[in-house]
């Protein structure tokens, strides 16, 4: 087999990886807008909680519609924006925990909102990027637990519910960029004409 | 580098025979021909399209499921770790840590069994990877039941599941293992809540679908790319080809004598 050179460089691969992984992030934000639009006409109890809290969502909304139609349109976003519309998703779905009116901090249950969203952020960027997001996720979750006076610190039942919603949150993000690295390698692989990942792409294409 | 001995008989074979999966250094590897016998290579079975990790007859999802297997056993290691310590972390009666930890420990057991079978590149029958996971959602579902239903926290534990599930399954599957989940959890949740509660229950029903339909996203897109890279590739390797082809011939010129 002829050594053919490799079709795509790093940076190509790294702005594909954002073009192609923009829509699993914008996904996870449209679970999130749903989600807070039928929380807020679900619970609220007057006009004045109605029009206070809605304007969040549909700014939010506002913004992936953007982000939804540049996608469509084929002209993708930079790192940066992409990145910096995700750290949005994390402020809003903290200042969720910590304002939201009846339950604050621990006792708020829309913490799994913190989920998807970072789930499909590892499933888009490189490791070091992913950690930090998700440690961001984390450190902010767990201040606005703190921060509320919802958590003790007396290594009691509380703390270890905030310690397993911690855990759980990095295993979002690790397992999603762990796949994201399998994939990754398997992309580079097929892009470079490995032998075997051209016989498996073939056999799946032909089937 | 790995110490792995070819063996026809232990490993998964690729469609065209000539590459064997090494578990131990996760990669795959040109299979060494014996001295004494020829590799018997595994004819194509077009009348059977099976997806299962042992039958690998040439389909690309069969090799997804084990790569995304991989993911699947860390998300299920991830589980018994992190139930393990809570588990120990204050225990409120004797049956439910009684039950926690059989539950535990035996998914334990089959995960074990099934990361050996990755490691040493063995073909895991296709109902046990399925059967691993449903025994994943039985036993969140488990230790859902005995701390009462939606006010148990363990039910965040269906998401390491789910994420594992929606990258390594194909899509109906997925979709079955994630309603599965939504449905269970959806009516036991209703079941124990109370209706201030119910804005919650669907906050945790849809987050859990939302994480599915990403990681399959996900994974479909990136089957997406590695086709068009190989048809990109093809393409360039037909123009090596039709230049080569197309070159004049030329002859060296006569040396002067």
């Amino acid at each position: 087999m002829p050594n053919v050179r490799e079709v795509r460089t790093a940076a190509q691969a790294d702005q594909e990886d954002v073009f192609f992984g923009q829509t699993v992030i914008m996904w996870a934000r449209w679970s999130v807008i749903v989600a807070g639009i039928m929380l807020v006409l679900w619970t609220s109890t007057n006009v004045s909680l109605l029009t206070q809290t809605m304007p969040f969502f549909l700014v939010l909304m506002a913004v992936n519609f953007f982000l939804h139609g540049r996608y469509v349109m084929g002209s993708p976003l930079n790192r940066t924006i992409v990145t910096v519309a995700s750290v949005i998703d994390l402020v809003l779905i903290t200042a969720i925990v910590v304002l939201w009116p009846g339950a604050h901090g621990l006792n708020n249950q829309f913490y799994v909102l913190y989920f998807p969203v970072v789930f499909a952020f590892a499933l888009v960027f490189t490791r070091k990027i992913e950690v930090a997001y998700t440690g961001l996720a984390m450190l902010a979750y767990a201040l606005a637990c703190l921060l509320t006076g919802t958590v003790p610190l007396d290594l009691g039942n509380e703390d270890k519910v905030l310690v397993m919603r911690l855990i759980v949150i990095a295993a979002m993000g690790f397992l999603g960029n762990y796949y994201f690295r399998i994939q990754r390698d398997r992309l580079a692989r097929a892009a470079r004409g490995d032998r075997k990942t051209l016989a498996d792409v073939r056999a799946g294409l032909a089937r | 580098m790995s110490t792995t001995q070819w063996n026809p008989a232990s490993h998964l074979v690729s469609p065209d025979g000539k590459w064997y999966w090494d578990g131990a250094a996760q990669e795959w590897k040109p299979i060494g021909q014996p001295a004494s016998e020829p590799v018997p290579t595994r004819p194509p079975a077009p009348a059977q399209p099976s997806r299962g990790l042992n039958s690998f007859a040439g389909t690309i999802r069969s090799e997804d499921l084990a790569y995304g297997q991989t993911v699947l056993v860390w998300a299920r290691w991830i589980l018994i770790g992190t139930g393990l310590l809570l588990s120990f972390w204050s225990p409120k009666d004797l049956l439910t840590l009684q039950i926690q930890l059989a539950a535990i420990i035996a998914l334990a057991f089959g995960n074990f069994y099934l990361h050996v079978q990755l490691l040493r590149g063995q073909a895991a029958l296709d109902n046990v990877v399925y059967g691993a996971s449903l025994a994943d959602i039985a036993v969140v579902t488990a230790l859902v039941l005995v701390q009462g239903g939606y006010p148990s926290p363990v039910f965040i534990f269906y998401f390491a599941a789910i994420v594992g599930i929606s990258v390594a399954f194909p899509t109906p599957i997925t979709g079955l293992y994630t309603s599965l989940v939504v449905g269970l959890y959806g009516v036991i949740s209703l079941a124990t809540a109370t209706t201030d509660e119910y804005p919650a229950v669907f906050t945790r029903l849809l987050t859990l679908a939302a994480v599915a339909v990403c990681g399959n996203l996900f994974a479909r897109h990136e089957a997406q790319r590695r086709e068009v890279a190989i048809r990109i590739h093809d393409e360039l390797l037909d123009e090596i080809e039709q230049g080569a082809s197309s070159q004049p011939e030329t002859q060296p010129a006569a040396p002067a004598s």
